[in-house]
């Protein structure tokens, strides 16, 4: 959790310190939660530093804003090329025609992850074919799904099997055609064989970062859910939307929903349960094509997205199993909901919405190359990412979530590394600040000489002279020393402390290096500065009282308290 | 040891995959010879090492042949009165509880209380009772006792033995994926009891487990027997008893764990078809429950000769990851419960019963922590009381179902429940801080009511921390 970079990291070390940064959202649910743990400050105005927005505002607004370099918003201009029904599958489509032209049959072939899709009304003669195509080939009735364009949650859906169930909606549609605001569909041949656990059908909500557009950055999160319907699956029966619809949304409405169940569980689970049956190859197989599933959505609209160094998007691909196990995509979401109905549910939401904020490094505190980040594993730098050969894992989807060692693992590199850089820029500017000051020095003296020369001369009291400039000199060095090196070691002593897990080796060369920059800057400090060491001393030791890790614990429990409180609070709510 | 006759035990040792490996190479070895004597036999097999393959062959069907006697008297026959009491509160109980969902069914209003027969609560309280009943037996023996919920004499292995027996799960450590593939082999070949509980006692694959235990317990040629003998029980379920209404109860509550409600309904099933099953009062090890009541027909002890308690389904609900088919789920569950759990519920004195459990969980907690042992004691919040939802139901519902299967696969590989004793003690350590600034009793239930996660190995790494 970011805790950990705040227990470990300097203040002086961040090159943006979190507590100068500012959020802004009109979300009150884990979002809010998931910002305030990190210590961010709430904005109502256009000062913010990061942007929690919703679909609309960036429709209305964000065309016609300038955005300072450093805001980021949660995002892209034109997501719904990706997250709108009809829009992806046209893309998809599209994608796949352009493949095959390129005479990449191969790749294009793996686009079989949607199942066959109409846009109604404009493609209804085609549907039509179709669906008489369909129904006389095959002896049992195909059902196919209606789902309304730009609609969630599962509302509008419904299933059918014979033309005149749609009969209705056409007509009210023909009638409504003027109207601008006339409902467009699409129509999806139903999954009909889907995989069932206890009698119940499922679907998955799988979390996908998108960090950049070009080179296409992905970073896939661990765990995610799978969501199950609270009624036996029955393929006959087809107009109760409980059996066939796994929305939340949906299933509260339902008589037997339990508010305290869920009807979640969430990858791990899921893999246990699978691999039982079908073997750990199988299951291992299912999750890989799942990732190379969500890898090749985001590929097909890659250069369709308008690309925003401002933006970045987590989206919640869901995901259907059928019965062979072969993965289908259903939806992806912009917004995926952030609202728990569980405290397991809110604990994961928030370490998720966490790890994204520190994916985005607003503190600028990371070197971009990292291939994990709590709960998120890079899948895709330009390229999709290949783990090594030797590694268990075709994917990590569904592995343990180790999000909090990891955290911790990567707070305390990022400490050690932010440390040397910056005793180091610090060195570099001493050099440069003393190296100009002798060099003026120099320069005074060679100006003083000339213009004093013959001066002394005649009062014959060069020696004294020159005495005198040593003494200026000296006090310039003390100066010096007293001010630029006396923080540089200073916080490198600190540093040392604050540490105390970091390897032995690169300990030896901050001591190293720190012990150099005193011996450069401070030929004679033993002899000169024993009064102002002494001082430093007790700066130092008041610096490192106050850096000592307690405090900021006893910081983080309040905030965790107030945490607890909250988290009160929205269950109230709910 | 039952005496088996030549034609069992050779029908017996023609369902063995093995014999017909060593048959084939006796064949092989032979082809030539027309006439063979038993001499022959014996020096060939000496010469390729069959030889040790039979004999532990046939011991090992011997050892699967010896009928599982069900214990019906106790040596200590206080214990034996003892069971008749509590059988006879059970009864009560009972007739409580039939008359609390008579009125529940005139009043509809009123569906919130929880019925069921007893629970880990009312039994541990029963054992209890036993102290005042024997004083002066104890107090000759062991003076510091005294402080101890339970104070009975029975037989018990030292505490330390437990410990030490396992301590190896401490040095276990992740295996690369050749060795867990040989080890998926190795479960797929082997056929003798002894290799599958040294299989159980280390590591067991997630895929495998399920092949494991129906080879443990001799289901895996079986499956079609499985299939009917379930298929009837579900028929006999059209007939309505008044038990099937308490695990309807008992099954909704096993619905609110994440985890579990999936499987509501195979578990109910499961549980409906559980109480009919006659075959049962023959092969569970330990009767639960003795002593009849005659006056009234109609609450007698179902067929499997004892009551379904409080949260039964708990112990079929992890067993649903092992398989989707239901008749596997159920043949599983029947051989757990009648080899291992029904010793959780049973008044006795043998080493797995719940009594020598909490004996010796109270004597490790005592030695080894005896300041968390007073504070508790103090609070008036005995360590049993503390754990005792956890070792009856086996840490089903405090820990995830991996974790859950872990311990099923330590129960199998060493035929014991005494790693129960090593967990509970483990989650006892691992609280102990917590529980030592609780000042009362609310403070400690406050302490469970937080979201945790317990593993198996992170407890058991705190059962041996000092």
């Amino acid at each position: 959790m970011s805790e950990y970079f705040r227990k470990y990291i300097k203040k002086e070390h961040y090159a943006n310190h979190y507590s100068n940064l500012k959020f802004k959202t009109s979300f009150r649910n884990c979002i809010l939660e998931a910002f305030k743990r990190r210590l961010w400050k709430e904005t109502e105005g256009d000062d913010w530093d990061i942007m929690w927005a919703e679909k609309e505002w960036i429709h209305e607004v964000l065309d016609h804003t300038h955005l300072q370099a450093n805001q980021k918003i949660n995002h892209f201009r034109n997501h719904y090329e990706l997250t709108r029904k009809d829009l992806m599958i046209k893309n998809f489509k599209r994608y796949k025609k352009n493949l095959e032209r390129e005479g990449k049959s191969e790749e294009a072939n793996n686009y079989n992850f949607f199942p066959l899709t109409f846009h109604l009304p404009s493609e209804y003669p085609i549907f039509f074919e179709e669906f008489k195509r369909q129904s006389t080939n095959s002896d049992t009735k195909t059902a196919w799904i209606m789902k309304p364009i730009g609609k969630s949650q599962g509302k509008g859906i419904f299933i059918f099997n014979k033309i005149q169930q749609i009969s209705q909606w056409k007509n009210t549609l023909r009638y409504s055609q003027d109207n601008p605001q006339a409902e467009a569909y699409i129509v999806q041949k139903y999954i009909a064989d889907p995989l069932l656990i206890g009698g119940k059908k499922f679907d998955m909500r799988i979390y996908l970062l998108c960090t950049s557009y070009q080179p296409l950055t992905l970073y896939l999160y661990r765990t995610g859910f799978a969501r199950f319907t609270h009624h036996r699956y029955d393929s006959e029966d087809i107009s109760n939307t409980y059996v066939h619809l796994t929305n939340v949304a949906i299933q509260k409405t339902s008589d037997n929903y339990d508010e305290k169940l869920g009807g979640k569980w969430n990858l791990q689970t899921l893999k246990l349960y699978l691999m039982t049956k079908y073997g750990q190859e199988k299951v291992a197989e299912t999750f890989y094509n799942i990732q190379m599933l969500m890898i090749r959505s985001l590929q097909a609209v890659q250069k369709i997205i308008i690309n925003d160094k401002h933006c970045f998007e987590l989206y919640g691909f869901d995901i259907l199993l059928d019965a062979q196990l072969k993965p289908w995509l259903l939806e992806v979401n912009a917004s995926p909901s952030m609202t728990s109905n569980t405290p397991v549910d809110f604990e994961l939401k928030c370490g998720l919405l966490d790890d994204v904020f520190t994916i985005i490094d607003l503190e600028k505190v990371l070197t971009g190359n990292e291939e994990q980040i709590g709960g998120f594993d890079l899948i895709c730098k330009g390229t999709p990412v290949k783990l090594p050969i030797n590694s268990t894992f075709t994917t990590y989807l569904g592995a343990f979530n180790n999000r909090q060692q990891q955290l911790k693992k990567i707070a305390k590199s990022t400490a050690i590394r932010l440390a040397q850089t910056y005793s180091e820029g610090q060195m570099k500017a001493i050099e440069i600040g003393s190296k100009g000051q002798k060099e003026k020095e120099e320069k005074d003296k060679q100006m003083r000489s000339s213009s004093k020369g013959p001066q002394a001369m005649q009062n014959g009291s060069s020696l004294n002279n020159k005495s005198n400039n040593l003494t200026k000199q000296n006090t310039i060095m003390k100066r010096n020393t007293a001010n630029l090196p006396a923080l540089g070691t200073l916080q490198n002593k600190s540093n040392l402390k604050r540490q105390p897990l970091q390897n032995a080796g690169q300990q030896q060369q901050i001591q190293q290096s720190q012990s150099n920059s005193s011996k450069k800057n401070n030929p004679n400090e033993d002899s000169m500065l024993s009064a102002n060491q002494k001082l430093q001393k007790l700066t130092q030791e008041s610096k490192i009282n106050q850096f000592q890790p307690y405090k900021q614990q006893s910081q983080y429990n309040e905030v965790m308290g107030m945490g607890a409180g909250s988290r009160n609070l929205q269950k109230n709510e709910e | 040891m039952q005496q088996l006759d030549n034609q069992e035990i050779l029908m017996k040792l023609k369902s063995q995959k093995q014999f017909w490996d060593i048959k084939k190479k006796i064949k092989q070895g032979f082809s030539d010879q027309q006439k063979i004597g038993i001499n022959d036999i014996q020096k060939f097999a000496q010469s390729c090492e069959i030889e040790d393959q039979l004999i532990k062959l046939i011991s090992h069907i011997l050892k699967k042949s010896k009928k599982r006697e069900t214990l019906k008297e106790d040596q200590i026959e206080f214990l034996n009165t003892s069971k008749i009491k509590w059988t006879e509160l059970l009864f009560k109980n009972l007739d409580i509880v039939h008359q609390k969902a008579k009125n529940q069914e005139e009043d509809d209003t009123n569906t919130d209380s929880k019925l069921y027969i007893y629970d880990e609560k009312n039994l541990l309280a029963f054992l209890q009772t036993f102290k005042q009943q024997q004083p002066s037996v104890l107090y000759q023996n062991v003076q510091f006792q005294s402080n101890k919920l339970l104070n009975i004499n029975i037989p018990l292995k030292s505490a330390q033995q437990i410990l030490d027996k396992y301590q190896y799960i401490l040095l276990q450590e992740e295996l690369p994926e050749e060795k867990i593939n040989k080890i998926r082999k190795q479960i797929e070949n082997e056929h003798l009891d002894t290799e599958l509980e040294k299989i159980a006692q280390t590591y067991v694959p997630n895929g495998e487990r399920c092949l494991l235990y129906l080879k443990y317990f001799e289901f895996d040629h079986q499956e079609t027997v499985l299939q009917q003998n379930f298929a009837k029980l579900q028929k006999e379920c059209s007939n309505q008893l008044f038990f099937d209404e308490l695990l309807e109860i008992d099954g909704h509550e096993i619905s609110e764990d994440t985890f579990y409600f999936v499987f509501q309904e195979q578990i109910l099933t499961c549980l409906k078809c559980f109480i009919r099953d006659k075959t049962i009062k023959e092969n569970i090890r330990i009767q639960l429950q003795n002593g009849m009541k005659k006056e009234h027909a109609e609450f007698q002890l179902p067929v499997t000769g004892f009551f379904p308690f409080k949260n039964i389904s708990k112990y079929v609900a992890p067993l649903c990851y092992l398989s989707t088919k239901i008749h596997i789920i159920y043949a599983l569950f029947k051989e757990f419960f009648c080899r291992y759990f029904c010793f959780l519920h049973a008044i006795s004195s043998e080493y797995n019963s719940i009594l020598s459990l909490c004996m010796q969980i109270e004597e490790i907690v005592s030695t080894r922590s005896p300041k968390l042992f007073h504070h508790l004691k103090v609070i008036g919040c005995d360590t049993l009381k503390l754990i005792i939802h956890q070792l009856i139901y086996c840490f089903v519902g405090d820990m995830d179902p991996p974790h859950i299967l872990t311990i099923y696969d330590q129960i199998i590989g060493h035929d014991s429940l005494e790693i129960l004793v090593i967990l509970c003690v483990g989650f006892l350590n691992k609280y102990k801080p917590k529980l030592l600034l609780a000042k009362n009793y609310e403070n400690v239930q406050q302490i469970f009511q937080e979201l945790r996660e317990d593993k198996f190995q992170e407890l058991v790494q705190f059962a041996y921390k000092q």
